[in-house]
């Protein structure tokens, strides 16, 4: 679902985030990518979405070869990816609901379909009580679980997450990756940066480890 | 090869039931930003009003200045006849002298028409004018002349007019020779020059106009930064980027346009009762019109595209180059 190969990502600047990287992650697999920062993680999620392209080396995510990728053509591979961010950019002057159907709006979903699915993403991260909140009224783990439906509620086949649990308590982020579990249960391909190596491993999923844009281990706890 | 694969794979498998939902939920986002749209610059109403009080008079003094134009251009089509020439005849030249006159006249190559209007008949019309009767009243005598109303031949050039007027003044028999066609040139040519004036005018002011519509439309661009980025992340395309701003330059234009129409109908309201006293000190000879239905709507019209136009400008520009961070 997600295969790197031999890529290399250097930046403008003359840094080399990433270094002949390969490795493959097949449809419905879950594993964690992690490593001391500075190490390539975020360099690695951008490139899947295509938010840098690589220097050298192929990408192919979802089946689709990402060099051969135009820039016209970025806006529907991203639609096809759902993301989770360490802040999670929610829009605060929109309310929970309108922020977890904008991919639905975006992809031209049709409006009893938008308040359907949203309502069914929303009850999967247990918010559905709040969809008419504000997002600064919620508490940080709530904020990012509202990303998460974000995420999820266009039911993209490959989830990419940057820190998600960087910003909460141990007891909150173990909730938020449990639910990241759930979602590889239900056939999404889930890629997932922490640096939170004890609760990566207490995940029991594939361990990507990333040190100085190469691959260093690769392990399954 | 390589690309006609990733066109294959791009395209999502569309049955015609989604294309339908797709076209509806395509509607439905464009009149959710119509709406919403407004609904920012209803949120910031002093901004917005000082934008469109610089709209609407960058869009009305052209137009003012064109309605100026076309009321003068109707009082210079009234003057009948222009290119007649009006000979007046020496006050001793009686009508049986300017009737032989009109004759030797009438016989020459450039003149079409010569009709002879003795003194009595000019008095009469006079009279006829209000104002005049009493001023008539307190004179003894006629002192007018008689006059010949000639007409060039219709295919006689300007300048065989010209050498007719030059051939009449020289005539002992002639007073004063008035040849209409020649203020009616110089009419002409300055009407031709103010809408030239007014043209300039207007695009000068038309390009303001995408200025300060581009320049509000970016500054707005800037201010949504972060939430344009997010919906680049989510996967939107530029055209749905752009979408609302474009909406929000439509609705600049139109409000701006109704405004600069608004403000040209108090003007005229404004200048109404003068000019009625003017007009009617005339004896209603001339009148004056207002902005007609069908200028107005140009006028809207443009104003529209103008607003959209600018807003296209700004966007391209600033969307385009802001990939999300």
């Amino acid at each position: 679902m997600i295969t790197f190969d031999r890529v290399s990502k250097r930046y403008a600047s003359g840094h080399e985030a990433l270094n002949e990287l390969s490795f493959e992650l097949a449809a419905g697999e879950m594993a964690f990518l992690t490593g001391h920062s500075g190490a390539g993680k975020s360099t690695l999620l951008k490139l899947v979405a295509l938010l840098e392209r690589p220097s050298r080396g192929h990408i192919s995510v979802n089946g689709q070869n990402l060099t051969q990728v135009r820039r016209r053509g970025v806006p529907r591979v991203r639609r096809g990816i759902g993301m989770v961010f360490q802040d999670h950019r929610l829009l605060i002057d929109r309310s929970v609901f309108d922020n977890v159907a904008l991919p639905l709006v975006i992809a031209g979903t049709a409006r009893e379909e938008v308040g359907k699915r949203v309502r069914a993403a929303l009850d999967k991260v247990g918010l559905l009580k709040y969809e008419a909140s504000q997002p600064a009224t919620l508490s940080a783990g709530e904020q990012q679980r509202v990303g998460i439906a974000r995420a999820i509620v266009a039911k993209p086949a490959v989830l990419i997450a940057d820190e998600p649990t960087g910003n909460l308590d141990p007891q909150l982020a173990g909730e938020v990756m449990a639910l990241f579990g759930e979602f590889q249960q239900v056939g999404t391909t889930v890629l997932v940066a922490s640096h939170d190596l004890p609760l990566v491993k207490r995940m029991g999923k594939r361990v990507l480890v990333l040190d100085h844009g190469k691959l260093l281990d690769d392990f399954r706890p | 090869m390589n690309r006609r694969i990733e066109k294959n794979r791009a395209k999502p498998a569309a049955p015609a039931q989604r294309d339908k939902f797709s076209q509806r939920a395509w509607r439905e986002q464009h009149l959710y930003s119509l709406f919403s749209s407004l609904g920012r610059l209803a949120a910031r109403p002093i901004a917005t009003a000082l934008t469109l009080a610089v709209l609407s008079l960058a869009l009305a003094l052209p137009l003012l200045f064109w309605l100026l134009l076309d009321n003068a251009r109707g009082l210079g089509g009234q003057v009948e006849d222009a290119r007649a020439i009006s000979v007046f005849l020496k006050p001793d030249i009686d009508i049986a002298a300017a009737n032989r006159f009109a004759e030797h006249l009438r016989g020459d190559a450039q003149v079409g028409s010569v009709v002879v209007k003795p003194p009595e008949e000019g008095l009469e019309e006079f009279r006829s004018r209000a104002g005049f009767a009493d001023a008539l009243k307190v004179l003894h005598y006629n002192p007018l002349p008689t006059l010949l109303v000639i007409s060039p031949r219709a295919t006689a050039a300007t300048d065989a007019s010209a050498k007719l007027f030059a051939q009449l003044r020289g005539n002992p028999a002639v007073d004063l020779v008035q040849y209409d066609a020649q203020w009616r040139q110089r009419l002409s040519a300055i009407l031709e020059l103010g809408e030239r004036g007014a043209a300039v005018f207007a695009a000068l002011l038309a390009l303001a106009a995408l200025l300060v519509i581009g320049n509000t439309v970016r500054l707005d661009i800037a201010g949504r930064a972060e939430e344009i980025a997010v919906m680049q992340l989510l996967g939107a395309d530029d055209g749905f980027v752009r979408r609302p701003f474009l909406y929000t330059g439509l609705w600049y234009g139109m409000l701006a346009g109704v405004m600069s129409l608004m403000l040209i109908a108090i003007v005229e309201w404004f200048l109404a009762a003068p000019l009625a006293a003017l007009t009617a000190s005339y004896d209603h000879r001339f009148a004056v019109h207002a902005l007609s239905l069908q200028a107005m709507s140009g006028a809207l019209a443009a104003s529209v595209v103008l607003g959209w136009l600018g807003a296209l400008i700004a966007a391209s520009r600033h969307i385009a180059l802001g990939q999300p961070k």
